[in-house]
């Protein structure tokens, strides 16, 4: 019987008590099943078809060099958006969707830190969906871009603005985790995280002094780096800033998480 | 000053209290299990018993009060707590993309962090235990209500846990499958203690040796089975008479050791409850007392045996759910 196999057992504390076995399964929930597979196709087909269909219109009559800029000025803020929404829209029953379903108690009834489940999710999740949804796109991006425009983007600026949307994407997602451990709906979820999107479609010719201090200046600071125009005044405050409201997100949602009652 | 807990016991609550919205779920809980043995927690739906079990767990917090298991703090080391523990859930819910064998390792990841051969091999002999051998590599999103409820009691056995919490383990099962969770858990008395709810009274008395009844979240009994079983009414007589049984039902009311006898009909046999004061005097001269009528003939004579169902109803309607 069992009793004569010889296991270690974990016997740490801290808040990372079974984090890595969280990050293993989480990890499984992308590349062990079909989501990744799923989400690769989509995003290529939506980033990088989108991308096709506007490379072939910019190509008509307009000189490499215009075409290399608006190329990028599109991939990162169309692209952006798609992909903003994408994060939120995949992740939006990551936690209310287990507490709903019984197997957030499930796990939790074993030894695992609640900090240990939220930052699993936010690590897998972030991970992958940088990897499927622009990582990958932006390869292909990359090499569009030097079919269509017959020019190569600056790599350093192109990969300093992606990192830019990364930032964005990260805060979106942090911000869904968050909104998970307060609502117990699909709707409430992606309706918090939606609505602050659209807000920054709207909100920073209403409120301009303040946007440089929320996540909306993201995008139009990536296209910027990428395209190596002169960025604003304290650009990289809102670079710290908005890694602070990341920052700020995920422990909002690991103080509610604590007192979540199953 | 901390709480004396006795040596024996694996858990301990002392005025463990749980509220929900000003309404107490959980009323003062005071509770002792002890090593070894198998705790049938029982009580009408709403007792309270899943709160008591979700605190010992750290799933809720409690309102005021405190327990220990293994004398570990189910607030402050509720990691510790979990480490010992295999549990079961009443409607255990899991990962539906994985299957029963990724089911069991990833629970036993979370106990031991290797070698992976000897996990996997745990893995594997709990799935032979449990019968899902055949099933294992199946995702568990096909699985029936009874196989879903032996993986559940995989996944609670898997960590050959000191403390195995059940939660209505036999409530969704058929008789075949509440056989085999009772075998499970006499099978783990060996090495374990088994804490468990149910209102399956049956299940209870067959394999508890302690009990413990809840209602509207107060504890209204604690006792070894046997204990309970007694009765709290005195010692009661069972007769089966045929016959005019009236004088020598006089004469019995008369005796000083007799102190209530209560007649039912059945047919044409009259059957006594008669309640003693002298166990031993009742059991030397109450047979030969009714004999001595020649009127009647016993068809029936025996210290009557309580069941539980009847004591848990007493007690029950006694603390005002009967209705």
């Amino acid at each position: 019987m069992a009793a004569s196999v010889p296991l270690d057992l974990h016997t740490g504390n801290g808040w990372l008590v079974g984090f890595g076995n969280m990050v293993s399964k989480e990890w499984g929930s992308w590349w062990r099943t079909r989501r990744g597979l799923t989400h690769l196709i989509l995003w290529l087909f939506v980033i990088n078809g989108l991308m096709f269909l506007v490379g072939v219109d910019e190509r008509q009559n307009n000189p490499p060099i215009e075409i290399l800029e608006e190329l990028i000025e599109v991939f990162i803020r169309a692209g952006g958006l798609f992909a903003t929404i994408g994060i939120i829209v995949a992740t939006q029953s990551a936690v209310f969707g287990e507490k709903q379903l019984g197997t957030a108690e499930w796990v939790l009834s074993k030894p695992v830190t609640r900090q240990a489940f939220v930052v699993s999710k936010f690590l897998v999740h972030g991970i992958s969906f940088v990897f499927l949804a622009v990582v990958i796109p932006s390869v292909v991006f990359y090499l569009q871009v030097i079919h269509h425009a017959l020019m190569q983007p600056a790599f350093v600026p192109f990969t300093l603005g992606l990192l830019l949307h990364v930032e964005h994407i990260l805060f979106y997602l942090a911000l869904t985790l968050m909104a998970g451990t307060f609502f117990r709906g699909r709707g409430a979820v992606s309706g918090t995280a939606i609505g602050c999107l659209f807000a920054g479609l709207i909100l920073p010719s209403a409120l301009p002094s303040l946007t440089p201090l929320l996540p909306w200046i993201l995008h139009p600071l990536a296209s910027m780096v990428a395209l190596q125009q002169d960025l604003p005044d304290q650009a990289w405050l809102s670079v710290i800033i908005n890694l602070l409201w990341t920052l700020l997100c995920m422990l909002v949602a690991l103080w509610r998480f604590d007192r979540e009652e199953f | 000053m901390e709480p004396r807990v006795p040596l024996s016991s694996v858990i301990h609550t002392d005025k463990l209290t749980k509220s929900y919205k000003g309404v107490e779920a959980l009323k003062a809980l005071d509770l002792d299990v002890e090593r070894n043995s198998i705790f049938g927690f029982l009580g009408p739906n709403g007792a309270g018993k899943t709160t008591t079990i979700k605190l010992l767990l750290g799933l809720v917090r409690p309102t005021s009060g405190s327990a220990t298991v293994f004398g570990h703090d189910i607030v402050g080391d509720s990691i510790d707590v979990r480490r010992r523990i295999g549990y079961l859930a009443q409607d255990p819910r899991y990962y539906e993309h994985m299957t029963a064998r990724e089911t069991l390792t990833f629970t036993a990841r979370f106990f031991y962090r290797g070698p992976r051969d000897a996990i996997e091999k745990r893995v594997s002999e709990t799935l032979e235990i449990v019968g899902l051998a055949d099933k294992a590599d199946r995702p568990i999103k096909g699985f029936s209500g009874g196989e879903r409820q032996r993986l559940g009691i995989g996944q609670a056995q898997v960590n050959e846990p000191d403390l195995l919490i059940l939660d209505e383990p036999a409530a969704s099962l058929d008789p075949m499958g509440r056989r085999d969770v009772l075998a499970i858990m006499e099978r783990l008395r060996e090495r374990s203690t088994v804490f468990y709810s149910t209102h399956i009274l049956d299940d209870v008395q067959r394999v508890s040796d302690t009990v413990a009844i809840l209602d509207h979240g107060e504890l209204i009994a604690q006792a070894p089975i046997e204990e309970l079983l007694a009765g709290t009414g005195g010692v009661v007589y069972s007769l089966g008479l045929k016959g005019d049984g009236t004088g020598s039902q006089e004469h019995i009311s008369s005796l000083p050791w007799v102190s209530e006898i209560r007649t039912s009909v059945s047919g044409a046999i009259t059957n006594w409850q008669v309640t003693v004061t002298d166990e031993a005097v009742a059991e030397r001269e109450l047979l030969r007392a009714v004999l001595a009528d020649e009127s009647v003939t016993v068809t029936a004579f025996g210290r009557k045996q309580y069941e539980l169902e009847e004591i848990f109803m007493d007690l029950v309607e006694g603390n005002g759910n009967g209705s």
